[in-house]
């Protein structure tokens, strides 16, 4: 029915007020011609019942109805097809045309009718122009005057002055109505636009979004590390495929567990889970550690994810095959120990069998043979030496070799150093002297072995780089909190270029220079790294020709 | 009379470096090279007057023999000198032994210390 209806009186034009007041028309038109047939029945109906009105009468009343029909009929075409502003015009005059005969000239110009000429007036402003109101009030007024004076009455002013009051207020509500539907049709274009302009840019976000998850999940797939994301209940949210080839299991079995249930999992080494549980359940995480899994080392790291609020989420925890590095470093330490042995026994063997020759243990030795076997026991010496050295470094780069503190007195330090380096010192016509701070106490904390080692290295480099002079070791206390060690030499001093890089593995001051005192310059290097083992700074200072002096700061703890 | 040294060594080099030591300073040397048979030696058989003991041997490690000899009772008198190759292991062991040699052992080192620790 409804869209029966739309389909009568709906015009479709772009123009969406053009289309209103057409469609307003049609209503109007519509009505007419019902009413028409309503009057149209009541004539028949009064005729039959009463024969109230005359053929005549009843003639020109069908008439009426007639051209009204038609009329419209016409107009409703010329609405449909060509323009409503000229079908509302006519309409109008239609209109006020039928109006002027429906009733006697004295009742239309200031009687019962006057008031039919405020119909046109309030509807043209609405269905043709908000000004035609004034248009149809100067037409209504016309006709009003016309028919007075036509029957020679006084012309109404003041109902023509009504009508013009009339097409003002219908002037100004209809231009509102105007207005506020312009508005309101600018509103809903903002608004469409707006709708439009957010679900392009929805659309674009989740675009983006789905590209970078899918990147993410890219990269998270093609990692050979094991990534777990957790929640921060540490339930696990999400796992690479790394992970599964790392823990031997599905994922399903990881994704959506508690990491606890992972943790109880029995090819986890029992200290391994002690590790991991020490994870889960302090807030700072270590940097990283190892754990084992079956056959497996893995390490582990993990850190704690944020939100912008600054709240703790959750954590991403990373495992990395470490089997084959382990077994690597089992294997270097292995072979670092049976090296020790293998090694330093058949060198104190030729040290052994040598010393017999010079102590003529098997007989009388004439002098070149003694000189014989000292530079076999010299050289065996270096040897072992540069072995020491070598296993030391090893040591340290594999991280085995540590300090073991222990109640020691300085005072025995420099005399076993004393023991060891004055023949060294005295060979070389070279005064080796040793002082101890008063301030100093008698038993300190310290690794003894170790310190030794610093001692004999530091003095045996001093020794080496010095022709004539001395060489000064000093223990000294520094502050309440620390103590040091100075060695002091009167030799040849290092090049100012040369200092910063003494310290470093495998390095000695110009490559001639090896040559002529042995060694492949390791010393050093392990003396820096002991000395930061016991938690030390080791300084240096030298001047060419003048001497060098090595300063090591130690912290002083007394057992 | 000599006194009895018995050298617990492996390296037969050693062994008889050390043993030429200590004959030269009056000592009468029984040399055992492997653990296992130390321990049998260790059981029966006189009671040196000096025991060499190296702690890396084959069969029985020398910590074993060592928590042997000092449990019993006729070692007390013993003199145990200690000899390895491995400092740390010898830091160890100090507490343990009369001495504790790191090696490289000096053939003269060994000469002097035994012929001091040799009664007048």
């Amino acid at each position: 029915m409804k869209i029966f209806f739309d389909s009568i009186l709906n015009v479709s034009v772009p123009d969406p007020d053009d289309a209103r007041r057409r469609r307003l028309l049609n209503i109007l038109m519509l009505g007419n011609v019902i009413a028409a047939l309503f009057g149209l029945l009541a004539i028949i109906i009064a005729n039959l019942v009463a024969q109230k009105f005359s053929e005549s009468d009843a003639q020109v009343l069908l008439g009426g109805i007639v051209i009204i029909t038609l009329g419209i009929m016409g107009i409703y075409q010329i609405n449909r097809r060509v323009s409503g502003r000229w079908a509302a015009l006519l309409y109008l005059l239609l209109l006020t045309l039928i109006f002027t005969f429906t009733d006697s000239p004295a009742q239309l110009s200031n009687g019962r009718s006057l008031f039919l000429y405020t119909l046109p007036i309030a509807i043209s402003s609405l269905i043709l122009l908000p000004e035609a109101s004034f248009l149809f009030a100067t037409i209504g007024g016309g006709i009003v005057a016309g028919l007075a004076l036509s029957i020679n009455q006084p012309v109404n002013f003041f109902s023509i002055i009504g009508f013009f009051m009339l097409a003002l207020v219908s002037w100004l509500s209809a231009r509102s109505l105007e207005t506020a539907l312009k508005d309101l049709r600018a509103i809903n274009a903002n608004l469409d636009q707006e709708v439009l302009d957010r679900t392009r840019a929805l659309t674009a976000s989740l675009e983006r979004e789905r590209i970078e998850a899918g990147r993410n999940q890219a990269i998270l797939n093609s990692i050979a590390d094991g990534v777990i994301v957790f929640d921060k209940n540490w339930n696990a949210i999400l796992a690479n495929p790394a992970v599964k080839g790392m823990l031997s299991m599905p994922l399903e079995l990881i994704v959506n567990k508690n990491f606890r249930d992972l943790i109880e999992h029995p090819r986890l080494a029992s200290q391994s889970r002690s590790l991991l549980y020490a994870m889960i359940e302090h807030d700072t995480q270590p940097v990283g550690f190892r754990i084992i899994w079956g056959e497996k080392t893995l390490s582990v790291s993990a850190a704690q994810v944020y939100n912008t609020r600054g709240e703790n989420i959750g954590t991403v925890t990373v495992f990395r095959d470490f089997t084959r590095e382990a077994e690597v470093e089992k294997l270097k330490s292995t072979f670092v120990a049976i090296v020790s042995h293998e090694l330093r026994t058949p060198l104190n063997a030729v040290l052994g069998y040598a010393e017999m020759f010079k102590e003529a243990v098997y007989g009388p030795m004439n002098d070149k043979q003694v000189n014989m076997a000292d530079r076999i026991m010299k050289n065996t010496q270096r040897l072992l030496g540069l072995i020491n050295d070598l296993l030391d470094q090893a040591q340290m780069e594999a991280g085995k070799l540590t300090i073991h503190n222990a109640p020691l007195r300085p005072a025995e330090l420099l005399d076993t150093l004393h023991g060891l380096m004055d023949k060294t010192a005295s060979d070389k016509r070279l005064r080796l002297t040793s002082e101890i701070d008063d301030e100093l106490p008698e038993t300190l904390l310290g690794d003894s072995a170790r310190l030794q080692q610093i001692l004999v290295n530091l003095v045996t480099n001093a020794i080496k780089f010095t022709d004539q002079g001395e060489v000064r070791v000093r223990f000294l206390r520094t502050d309440d909190t620390k103590w040091g060690i100075g060695v002091e030499d009167t030799g040849q001093g290092i090049p100012e270029a040369d200092l910063p890089y003494i310290f470093d593995t495998f390095r000695q001051v110009e490559g001639a220079t090896t040559r002529v005192h042995g060694g492949f310059g390791l010393g050093l290097a392990i003396v820096k790294q002991l000395v930061n083992l016991m938690s030390g700074d080791i300084k240096v200072a030298s001047q060419l020709n003048t001497g060098t002096t090595f300063t090591i700061t130690l912290p002083l703890v007394i057992p | 009379m000599s006194e009895l040294a018995l050298i617990i060594e492996d390296d037969e080099d050693l062994a008889n470096i050390f043993a030429e030591a200590m004959r030269g300073v009056g000592y009468e040397v029984e040399h055992i090279a492997d653990g296992k048979l130390a321990q049998e030696r260790l059981k029966n058989g006189n009671i040196p007057f000096i025991i060499l003991l190296d702690m890396h041997l084959p069969h029985v490690s020398g910590g074993d023999l060592l928590a042997e000899i000092k449990h019993n009772k006729n070692y007390s008198t013993t003199t145990l000198v200690i000899t390895t190759a491995d400092a740390r292991m010898g830091d160890l062991y100090r507490d343990q032994a009369d001495f504790v040699l790191v090696k490289p052992i000096s053939f003269v080192q060994l000469r002097d210390l035994t012929s001091r620790l040799k009664p007048r």
